[in-house]
């Protein structure tokens, strides 16, 4: 098991200097900002938390930084630098990043073999533990956006957050008509604050367009920026919400929260609150295979039947967001990440299916270089040799006949490997969805790794993929003799 | 004719009717006595024997709204005492009961902050002496921040800390008088994080303080 340490090194090299070179004033800059903690400011009340998860996620983006920066020849370097400088200064008064550094951290804690286990455990705690506004200011919230105190609202309001959510927080409440409620409040202003933030940190990171990684970084930065805008949309959400929940059936175990209108707005959601527990308890009580491999199982025809029946694509898979219900249904209770699918994606969707169902190497190829657009690189190149064994590992499971181990460690950290292997050589630029996806990626793998799950994943692919109606004759059935050894 | 105190009462309560109905309608700049005057359906000269400008009218509509909101401030707090609040909630409470009742001026809040509330408008604006003449709002007030830091700790708050407290205090009335985002929530984080900076302050100057009395 590699150590934090080992990880770090794993990522892009910093910039090369030798003892007789002084150290120039931007690399000094980053240094210190990746070492210093957090800014603290909107969300200063977090510290309670300590601070190594989100220290550990600005260690992850400085990398990414000065990774992006190497290649810069010396003049462009100077010239970039005093804009650096000020760009550096706008990351760093975009104190919710620390929010963002927490989002980073909570991804880390899906490889539990991987990453320390204390650090884990504080992630853990984090997902659901956090704490940020006071009641008083709470409470002016609720009042301003909903027109009344929360007290009189509600039939009963609890004062303390349960669960830290993006940029806010969640309370337990009842409505006056009896229903169990869980509330999200954001804190006031921070969704325009990121909207302007983000906006200048363009606006000064114009001169390094010249760089050959402009559009890679570009890509990170809009991914972060549609993160974070519509992590902070509770509107949106609660639209994505309305979506998502009449696509399950009472037959399949998979609930997704009912959104109270009236007592929501942009800043506020309520929801319906279901009970159950987060995955660390639901292993803590030592579940059977069987009810391991049926949450494992529900979770994948959640994520299709979003994916293929709504067209929508979840995002976010941390294990905050999957609820294990007491009678075996499986709560989906998030939808502050979900993006729907457009024209173009949905047609690259159908264009991957083919490999996905096959598992040929030419249909992967085929995939990548539609995904990447390098129509004319070679199968036999550096990039698309990496570019084909890391969409194998991704897939694989689709593919494979009969029951896969997710609780494999060496093939899990294949996967892990892979990746790193992608971002040192830059690998990774292809289409703007890409970062999403493999975050995501590793989120349902995480949580499926975690679980041990033995499952069989085609059948479940197969039915859930039929409601779109796409012609795969003459790949699906041949598929499913090759399958069935035929 | 002899004027009664309580017809005296009911004019000075019409001539402020008239002055918030006219300052919301038409704005504060644009409203003028002799406008407040012919609502009221009084003379001029009668407004000035109750208020000497403009601004004193206004001033007085908000020191009312504010002991309105102290008196609903002093009986929330008793009514909500199952979970006490820490310092820093309490002093947020106590400004967010005041932001409510001080909604239909915030507006022209900037002409009494200009002309009476500033700290500059008066030469010593930390006795009490003065206070009790001129500054009914601001002795409430700070009356008020001082039994609330009295109930977290083991002193009243020195006159610095409810001067610079004072100065806090406006400067987030005039973030809020100007306060272009939507339901005026940048005040909130406004005022979230000066109350924080005070607290913290107020924190550490209390435990330096004892630090250096058991020490000493």
């Amino acid at each position: 098991m590699p150590t934090m340490a080992e990880l770090m090194d794993a990522l892009p090299e910093p910039i090369e200097e030798t003892a007789a070179q002084p150290r120039g004033p931007l690399p000094e800059m980053l240094e210190a900002w990746s070492l210093r903690p957090v800014p603290v400011g909107w969300f200063r009340r977090m510290r309670v938390l300590g601070s190594l998860q989100a220290q550990v996620g600005a260690a992850y983006l400085f990398h990414w930084l000065r990774g992006w920066f190497k290649d810069a020849d010396e003049n462009k370097r100077l010239l970039a630098e005093t804009h650096w400088r000020n760009a550096i200064r706008v990351l760093d008064s975009m104190s919710y990043l620390r929010g963002l550094a927490m989002k980073v951290g909570q991804t880390l804690a899906n490889f539990p073999d991987i990453v320390p286990r204390e650090f884990v455990e504080t992630l853990e705690r984090l997902h659901f533990e956090a704490p940020a506004m006071h009641w008083s200011l709470l409470k002016e919230m609720v009042h301003s956006e909903l027109g009344d105190d929360p007290e009189n609202l509600f039939a009963s309001f609890d004062r303390r957050a349960f669960a830290a959510a993006s940029l806010g927080q969640v309370h337990r409440a009842r409505l006056k008509t009896g229903e169990d409620v869980a509330v999200k409040i954001q804190y006031p202003g921070i969704a325009r604050t990121i909207r302007e933030d983000i906006r200048n940190l363009l606006l000064f990171m114009l001169p390094a367009r010249l760089s050959r990684d402009w559009e890679n970084a570009k890509e990170q930065f809009d991914d972060l920026r549609i993160r974070l805008e519509r992590e902070t949309d509770y509107e949106l959400e609660a639209r994505m919400l309305a979506k998502a929940r009449p696509l399950f059936r009472e037959d399949d175990g998979i609930v997704v929260p009912r959104v109270f209108p009236q007592h929501s707005t942009a800043r506020v959601l309520t929801m319906e609150r279901l009970e159950g527990v987060h995955l660390e308890q639901f292993l803590a009580a030592n579940p059977s295979q069987h009810q391991r491999n049926e949450f494992a199982r529900k979770i994948l025809h959640a994520w299709y039947r979003l994916m293929y029946a709504g067209r929508l694509y979840y995002a976010d898979f941390h294990p905050g967001n999957f609820l294990f219900m007491d009678d075996g249904r499986l709560g989906v209770i998030d939808f502050g990440y979900v993006m729907e699918i457009d024209d173009e994606i949905w047609n690259l969707f159908r264009k991957m299916d083919r490999a996905l169902t096959t598992g040929r190497r030419d249909d992967r190829l085929d995939a990548i270089r539609h995904w990447t657009w390098t129509t004319d690189e070679p199968p036999t190149s550096e990039r698309m040799r990496l570019c084909d064994l890391f969409a194998d590992w991704c897939w694989r499971s689709r593919y494979h006949r009969g029951e896969f181990d997710f609780g494999d460690e060496a093939d899990f950290r294949e996967g892990f490997d892979l990746f790193l292997e992608m971002v040192r050589r830059r690998h990774t630029r292809a289409r703007p969805i890409t970062p999403m996806i493999s975050r995501q990626q590793f989120g349902w793998r995480a949580i499926l790794y975690q679980l041990k799950a033995k499952i069989d994943v085609a059948p479940i692919a197969e039915e859930e993929i039929r409601v779109t109606g796409w012609d795969r004759s003459d790949y699906a059935h041949n598929h499913e003799n090759h399958r069935n050894g035929g | 004719m002899r004027v009664t105190a309580q017809t005296k009462a009911a004019t000075r309560q019409r001539i402020l009717d008239a002055a918030q109905g006219l300052f919301a309608a038409q704005g504060f700049e644009a409203a003028t006595t002799r406008d407040i005057a012919r609502q009221a359906q009084i003379a001029v000269g009668t407004l000035f024997n109750y208020f000497p400008t403009k601004e004193a009218v206004a001033l007085c509509l908000v020191s009312e709204a504010h002991a309105r909101a102290a008196e609903q401030f002093a009986a929330d707090r008793l009514a909500d005492s199952a979970e006490p609040l820490t310092l820093e909630e309490e002093l947020f409470a106590h400004v967010a009961a005041i932001l409510r009742k001080l909604k239909p001026f915030r507006k022209y809040l900037t002409a009494v902050l200009d002309t009476t509330l500033s700290p500059l408008t008066t030469l010593s604006p930390l006795t009490s002496e003065q206070a009790d003449g001129d500054q009914p709002l601001r002795t409430v007030h700070l009356e008020t921040v001082s039994q609330i830091v009295l109930r977290h700790g083991p002193e009243p708050p020195s006159t610095v800390a409810l001067h610079l407290y004072w100065t806090l205090f406006l400067g987030v009335l005039a973030f809020w008088s100007k306060d272009t985002s939507p339901r005026q929530e940048d005040t909130l984080a406004m005022l979230d994080e000066s109350l924080a900076m005070f607290v913290g302050w107020l924190t550490t100057r209390t435990n330096q303080q004892q630090n250096h009395n058991s020490g000493g």
